[in-house]
């Protein structure tokens, strides 16, 4: 049988709540060991490698050091998969991209911000070649597992680029609207099984865009419920900053 | 007597007799203000007048998701998944979506039987209940009335206090048989009026969507469509799926899941390479709308949209399908108009 694949499992700027959520997977964690060795995570070990097979990355890229990481990572991996709502679409971290880098950089270091470089919070394929996407905020546990089969096998994984919506239907959901509150499934990418909807809360959009997404009418269809155009803007933004048009700073 | 009297204060004795004989499925609340079928176990849950399910009873026969077949990848074997006949009661059906029902029959006994559903349809026994159009059904438009009792084997005509059982089929005479119902000698109830219309007969519209192609309604109504497919999930009509392979994370086997899709949905019309041939949400709308009133409805010469008004009551962004073909009526009218 020829050799596992080697893993290493990366973090940039986020909040390493989807590299936890690799330690979440408590029943299938013995199967996804079996198949892999992880040879790098500076969460969980100690050891570095020089090659890996698969890299799964977590984070945006937010500084120049991250830059230098990330293309270090892509020349010794021949696989890199994009973990996670921040490395995807840069999360809601990309939020500061609204505002001027020089004023967030103040409120955040105040007079030491000339020790802290910083750039427009990136996605990591604002940077590298990403080969594969598993989104959500924390990335979602069985698009990892679609994913991780799929690249074990040696498969190309099936990419989901249809709305939370569809997942609501199949479940038979009352749709969020007709509760009363406004929900981004419409426009936000499904593979998470529509588990907010599902147990009462609304999308956030944590999964980003479609990628055929029209969110001008995504807007229109929140004001026409009631939010004011900036709230419904804001509420886009959130997760899709880098994505909207005319957002960037 | 093929009329019986069903007084609200027999209702659940009604309904108990019915779980006694068989499985029931009937529309019970479910959120703040929805419904949907589902099994009876207190007669009480049963809400028999009610706007529209959210899904039609099609998802008994064609689930929105299904096992097709298992596989194990060691031994390189795979079983087919054992399909039953539903076999049950449906209570409480809407005119529209039996109609819908009898529609899939057809699609799905055309050219290559499919299995799966034919066999789930087998042994179903249907109680219609007429109902109070509100602003969304149009039926009537698309020739299904209120009171249509094709394919049923009862039908309850709602009376003030009661409903009148209308007796269509003998499968539907002999699950009345030990109840006792009074005959009904009176006039049949007049139904409430549709208040929606499309403004021209299946025969004019072939005409229409003959030359609604071109129209510029479909770019309009792509500004408002953010293209969430819920449009296609909840049609009763529609039976679109797709079909993907999914492995366990032990790698030894899996399954083959077949799932309602939609063509409103980038996924369905991608092909092997990545290209899309329905590349906007412009030439997704006016698929979804042909698939309605010309492609099957040319072979059949009916309607292929049942009039339940659920792609227009479930969209967020207020696309209504009654105005999108009657905008196209209005510009065939022009055009014909301008010829004269």
């Amino acid at each position: 049988m020829a050799a596992k694949p080697r893993v290493g499992i990366f973090d940039f700027t986020g909040c390493e709540g989807c590299e936890l959520n690799h330690l979440n997977f408590e029943e299938q964690l013995l199967d996804i060991l079996e198949h892999v060795d992880i040879v790098e995570w500076r969460e969980a070990m100690d050891e570095r490698a020089d090659e890996l097979d698969i890299a799964f990355v977590e984070g945006s890229l937010s500084t120049p050091d991250c830059i230098t990481r990330i293309n270090a990572i892509r020349r010794k991996s021949k696989i890199l998969v994009a973990v996670g709502a921040c490395a995807v679409q840069g999360g809601v971290n990309a939020m500061k991209n609204l505002q001027p880098i020089e004023a967030v950089r103040e409120e955040v270091y105040g007079e030491d911000k000339y020790l802290f470089p910083t750039l427009p919070a990136l996605p990591l394929s604002a940077v590298v070649k990403v080969d594969h996407e598993i989104r959500g905020c924390p990335m979602t546990q069985i698009e990892f597992l679609k994913v991780f089969t799929a690249l074990v096998m040696g498969k190309r994984p099936v990419e989901t680029d249809h709305a939370v919506c569809v997942e609501c239907k199949l479940r038979e959901n009352e749709c969020v609207y007709d509760k009363g509150m406004v929900c981004l499934g419409p426009v936000t990418r499904g593979g998470c099984a529509a588990i907010c909807p599902s147990f009462g809360q609304y999308c956030t959009g944590c999964r980003g865009l479609v990628s055929d997404a029209n969110p001008a009418a995504m807007e229109q269809i929140l004001v026409d419920h009631g939010l004011a155009a900036e709230e419904a803007r804001k509420k886009l933004q959130l997760f899709n900053a880098n994505q909207l048009e005319g957002t960037q700073s | 007597m093929d009329r019986l009297l069903l007084e609200d204060a027999d209702l659940f004795r009604f309904i108990a007799h019915l779980v006694a004989c068989k499985t029931v499925y009937a529309p019970q609340r479910k959120g703040a203000d929805s419904y949907v079928f589902a099994p009876v176990d207190d007669p009480q849950a049963v809400v028999l007048d009610y706007p529209r399910t959210l899904h039609s009873i099609k998802k008994y026969f064609l689930p929105p998701r299904e096992e097709l077949l298992s596989f194990n990848l060691r031994s390189n074997a795979f079983a087919a998944a054992e399909v039953e006949p539903v076999n049950a009661i449906f209570l409480g059906v809407h005119s529209y979506d039996l109609h819908a029902v009898l529609k899939l029959d057809h699609n799905f006994s055309q050219g290559n039987a499919e299995r799966n559903y034919l066999t789930r349809r087998q042994g179903a026994i249907f109680i219609g209940v007429s109902y109070r159009p509100d602003r969304f059904h149009f039926g009537g438009s698309v020739g299904i009335p209120v009171a249509d009792t094709t394919g049923c084997d009862l039908f309850l005509h709602r009376l003030d206090r009661g409903h009148v059982v209308e007796i269509v089929s003998d499968t539907g005479r002999e699950l009345l048989r030990g109840l006792d119902l009074p005959a009904f000698t009176g006039e049949l109830p007049r139904t409430a009026d549709f208040e929606q219309h499309i403004y021209l007969p299946q025969g004019k519209l072939t005409e229409v969507f003959a030359r609604g192609y071109q129209s510029g309604i479909w770019e309009e109504v792509a500004e408002k469509c953010v293209g969430c497919g819920t449009c296609n999930l909840v049609c009763p009509t529609c039976y679109c799926f797709n079909v993907e392979d999914e492995v366990d994370v032990s790698l030894e086997g899996g399954s083959r899941q077949r799932h309602w899709d939609g063509c409103m949905l980038r996924e369905f019309s991608q092909v092997a390479g990545g290209e899309v041939f329905r590349n906007n949400l412009a030439a997704r709308q006016r698929h979804r709308v042909y698939r309605k009133f010309k492609y099957i409805s040319d072979q059949t010469g009916e309607p292929w949209c049942v009039g339940c008004g659920r792609c227009t009551a479930y969209c967020t962004a207020g696309i209504s399908i009654v105005n999108i073909v009657n905008r196209l009526v209005q510009e065939h009218d022009w055009a014909n108009a301008a010829k004269l």
